[in-house]
């Protein structure tokens, strides 16, 4: 069944896969930022009391990064977005140190994308922000993200094709998605030969999609 | 792709038998195997040596490199040099597994062979992976793999293609933005 099933993979650049689940999934993360001028009428929606509250100006937001991609303009300041504290050099300076050690699925789970997204806050107009964020992230945190991408590449390759035939659940539970979706493509790799080796790919079995009818039939019948 | 499909490309490697009947020429779309005499070594494709060997029309002869010396030549070799050796056959792991599967009579020592072929296999998996980190780390874009067979590129050919995809994505992820950048100003 999975390979006649061609999902949407994300897009891990500048700009997302519209139709992507997982990109979908990831613009839902939340960022801080700031309120740059007054928004009437939306205090409802950050924990204010009257529909007609407005958020006030300078006031602290923690918002989706779908809408602050939305609310963010180079001509019109409307919000300010802050990096989120993984992505500052505080935190660049662990993944640099020994990228293996970090939880990426507790810091993420999709630390690659967002990283990238966070490109696009990426802004002129404001000297400040523009300095901050072009002397932080453009250059090296790319850099950084890259780097953290290949200290882990070995051990994903080593656990996924099961080289020390090691436990890979300690493993799996803290990468990222994007390199959960890499260690699976290892694995299969790595089944599959061992499953033609043993010569289980020439026995003929049924679909899983017919065992399971087979097992929901009977079960209606019993019940 | 498969590794049985990786085996139903090998089995197109030519092999030699000593057929125990008699049948003319025949013409198939791949090319003339044939004629078949009672006790003469002729060469046709494996599908058919093994489809014969296992009605017992056939004794299969093995290849040369099949050969406990020659494969522990190889190994040692292999061990030896950094980069990949070449192999005595483009689909030397295939051929070993079907012939020893089903043709393990007409083979000497088919359990040494085995274990020679496993063990340069083994060796040749850890090389790639080895390789595979150094030209991550080093962020190269471009390598030569001569000597490889399709089998081994096959098993860690998608891992390795996907990341470094992710690898491209991640590194140019910054040059459109600072177009975007110096259009602004």
């Amino acid at each position: 069944m999975s390979q006649a099933y061609f999902p949407v993979g994300p897009g891990l650049g500048m700009e997302e896969n519209f139709l992507s689940l997982d990109d979908i999934l990831m613009s839902q993360e939340k960022l801080p930022g700031r309120a740059e001028s007054a928004l009437p009428r939306l205090a409802l929606g950050q924990g204010g009391t009257g529909s007609a509250e407005s958020v006030p100006e300078g006031s602290k937001l923690e918002i989706p990064l779908w809408l602050a991609k939305g609310l963010h303009d180079s001509k019109r300041r409307i919000i300010s977005v802050e990096l989120p504290k993984i992505y500052k050099e505080a935190w660049r300076t662990v993944f640099s140190a020994d990228a293996n050690v970090v939880d990426l699925h507790k810091m993420g789970p999709y630390y690659y994308g967002f990283g990238s997204q966070l490109l696009n806050f990426d802004n002129p107009e404001n000297p400040e922000i523009a300095q901050i964020l072009s002397s932080v992230l453009p250059v090296s945190n790319s850099l950084y993200r890259l780097q953290t991408f290949i200290n882990r590449f070995r051990r994903i390759m080593d656990s996924s094709q099961n080289a020390y035939n090691e436990d890979t659940s300690a493993l799996v539970a803290r990468l990222d998605e994007l390199e959960r979706a890499l260690f699976q493509v290892g694995q299969k790799g790595l089944n599959d030969f061992q499953c033609w080796e043993k010569g289980q790919a020439s026995q003929i079995t049924a679909s899983s999609l017919v065992q399971n009818y087979g097992k929901r039939k009977f079960a209606e019948v019993d019940g | 792709m498969e590794p049985a499909e990786v085996e139903f490309l090998a089995e197109k490697e030519l092999v030699t038998i000593v057929p125990n009947f008699s049948l003319d020429r025949i013409h198939l779309i791949g090319g003339d195997l044939g004629p078949f005499n009672p006790g003469l070594p002729v060469e046709v494709p494996v599908w058919l040596a093994i489809n014969l060997k296992q009605r017992q029309k056939c004794r299969l002869i093995p290849p040369d490199w099949m050969d406990v010396g020659k494969l522990e030549e190889i190994r040692d070799r292999e061990r030896k040099e950094d980069t990949f050796t070449p192999m005595p056959s483009p689909y030397y792991m295939e051929l070993t597994k079907l012939l020893l599967n089903y043709a393990s009579d007409n083979i000497p020592k088919a359990d040494e062979i085995r274990t020679l072929v496993k063990d340069t296999w083994d060796t040749r998996v850890a090389k790639l992976r080895l390789s595979a980190d150094s030209f991550v780390r080093q962020q190269e874009v471009h390598a030569k793999l001569d000597n490889l067979t399709l089998m081994e590129i096959n098993t860690t050919g998608t891992f390795l293609t996907q990341a470094l995809d992710h690898m491209y994505k991640l590194r140019t992820n910054l040059q459109p933005g600072q177009s975007t950048q110096s259009q602004d100003f």
